[in-house]
């Protein structure tokens, strides 16, 4: 996994496909820590994971829907040894735990998480509303905090429903560490999802400036 | 080691001392700007020194692919020529999306024309991008089927292809020019005298810009460069070409109109990438260098003095 994602994708990231880290010394933050992100391509976990130190790579692990990643044993196997996923049901039958409780289990032991709160990558380079889960977690855990990061470009290189991959330059923006202030799932994933657009600004204006 | 080092860049001693010379040049800067630094602190020495930190890079960068061995800089040139398509391509607003697949079809003419420059095929070398290319493009967009707007990127891509690839692949070709008897330095002379020049221009118009600057040349496109920067510029790149022309098989008078040719090829590429970023509304292509804004900022005068440099001196003693 080390070697995949520091070895392999980093200089493939960057040399290849152009992607380029803004603000990367944020993520040595001690874990536990949620990385929060829109969602465009499969490029964005690479580019998160890549870009984390050793010491935190190891025990982040990208939330994933398992009737995505988990659909076939070889899909399983990548998605566990090599992506370091943590994969969710979408659709579960009864007696499964519920994703929050398996994500919080995995925080309280002092593992980080990549989540995409869009749900899917949707339309390439267009942000779609966030989804509840985050909101849930933070409020069971308001002393975890979480990092919002907005990437531009990955929607350009390999969009959903693309195989072919086209190198365009990218950017991933990562945003300072912060502790939710809500108290409501709502407000929680409201500021949330402001946070993440806010890197947006940031990354756009830094772009033009 | 031996083998990856040229046995003629040992033995060069023209060679040798221009790579002295820039060296020296940094230091001095370095030093400069410290000292300034020192006495009157503020942001503008503080960019100096940021540029001037990212010319260590860029200088040890390009040095070292000159003096390793000749297939090491054909890569290294074909890196930067991808990189800086992929930045154009990127930041343009005249590709649409249904062109992605197309691009693929530029990124691939670049291996294939720095294969062509390494064999030395001067011929297929000159036609590729700007003959084959620019039928192959238009023909594959047809074939993709989304014929709303394409004529733009049509004239767009291959555009696109000859200011990042045909025109960068000169600076490799240098290195494929056959050896003359009497002139010692080579292609790497030749190469080293037209970046080296290449950038020293930049640098002397942006220094007497700074100094003497009163009269705008072309005040909507590129608000910073007057008449004193360019003209200042002009004669002290002309006077350096004439003191560093060991590099070149040239004479006297030969060495003082490559220089011009330079100095104005490097204007003209300054601005016309400064007017596309303007259409963009960016003032840096990217921010990958450290106060030189993104690649193609830093290749911009390069993509047009290195082909009229190379045609000069190919017609002059090669053709």
């Amino acid at each position: 996994m080390i070697v995949y994602y520091k070895v392999i994708m980093r200089p493939f990231l960057s040399i290849f496909v152009g992607v380029k880290w803004i603000n990367a010394s944020r993520l040595s933050h001690p874990m536990p820590f949620l990385l929060v992100s829109n969602h465009n391509s499969h490029l964005d976990t690479m580019s998160l994971m890549a870009a984390l130190p050793i010491k935190q790579l190891i025990r982040t692990h990208p939330v994933a829907a398992a009737d995505y990643f988990g659909s076939s044993p070889f899909k399983r196997f990548l998605s566990r040894w090599v992506i370091n996923a943590l994969l969710i049901k979408r659709n579960r039958a009864a007696g499964d735990p519920s994703p929050t409780d398996l994500m919080i289990s995995l925080l309280d032991k002092g593992h980080s998480l990549i989540l995409f709160p869009e749900g899917s990558r949707g339309e390439p380079e267009k942000l779609q509303a966030f989804q509840k889960g985050i909101g849930a977690i933070l409020k069971r855990r308001p002393t975890i905090p979480y990092i919002p990061v907005f990437m531009s470009g990955m929607g350009r290189v390999l969009p959903k429903g693309e195989k072919l991959l086209v190198p365009f330059d990218s950017y991933v923006a990562i945003g300072e560490v912060s502790f939710a202030k809500s108290e409501e799932v709502e407000q929680l994933v409201a500021e949330v999802e402001a946070s993440v657009l806010q890197q947006r600004e940031i990354l756009l204006n830094m772009i033009k400036q | 080691m031996n083998y990856f080092l040229s046995n003629r860049f040992t033995e060069n001693i023209e060679v040798l001392s221009i790579i002295l010379v820039i060296l020296g040049i940094l230091i001095f800067a370095t030093i400069l700007f410290f000292v300034l630094g020192k006495i009157v602190p503020g942001d503008k020495v503080r960019e100096l020194q940021q540029r001037t930190k990212s010319w260590w890079v860029m200088a040890s960068v390009f040095i070292l692919a000159t003096v390793l061995h000749p297939s090491i800089s054909f890569v290294a040139f074909g890196l930067l020529s991808f990189a800086a398509l992929r930045e154009l391509a990127s930041i343009s607003k005249n590709i649409r999306p249904e062109d992605r697949r197309v691009i693929i079809w530029c990124y691939l003419a670049i291996p294939v024309q720095y294969f062509l420059a390494y064999m030395g095929y001067f011929n297929l070398f000159i036609i590729f991008i700007p003959v084959f290319m620019f039928i192959w493009i238009p023909f594959v967009l047809v074939i993709r089927g989304f014929t709303v707007e394409i004529g733009r990127s049509m004239s767009v891509l291959p555009v696109q292809l000859m200011f990042t690839v045909f025109s960068i692949s000169h600076l490799a070709y240098l290195l494929s020019l056959p050896e003359l008897t009497g002139f010692n330095a080579g292609g790497r002379g030749l190469l080293l005298f037209v970046v080296f020049l290449t950038e020293m221009n930049d640098v002397f118009q942006f220094t007497w810009g700074k100094i003497l600057g009163r009269h705008k040349i072309i005040e909507k496109i590129s608000p910073n460069k007057t008449w004193e920067g360019f003209i200042g510029g002009f004669i002290t790149t002309i006077v350096v070409a004439y003191f560093i022309r060991f590099l070149t098989p040239f004479t006297a008078m030969e060495a003082l109109f490559a220089g011009a040719i330079i100095a104005g090829g490097g204007f003209i590429g300054d601005i016309i990438v400064s007017a596309i970023k303007r259409d963009i509304g960016l003032k840096d292509t990217g921010n990958l260098i450290p106060g030189h804004g993104g690649i193609l900022d830093r290749i911009d005068s390069l993509a047009i003095a290195a082909p009229s440099f190379f045609y000069f001196v190919y017609n002059l003693y090669y053709a």
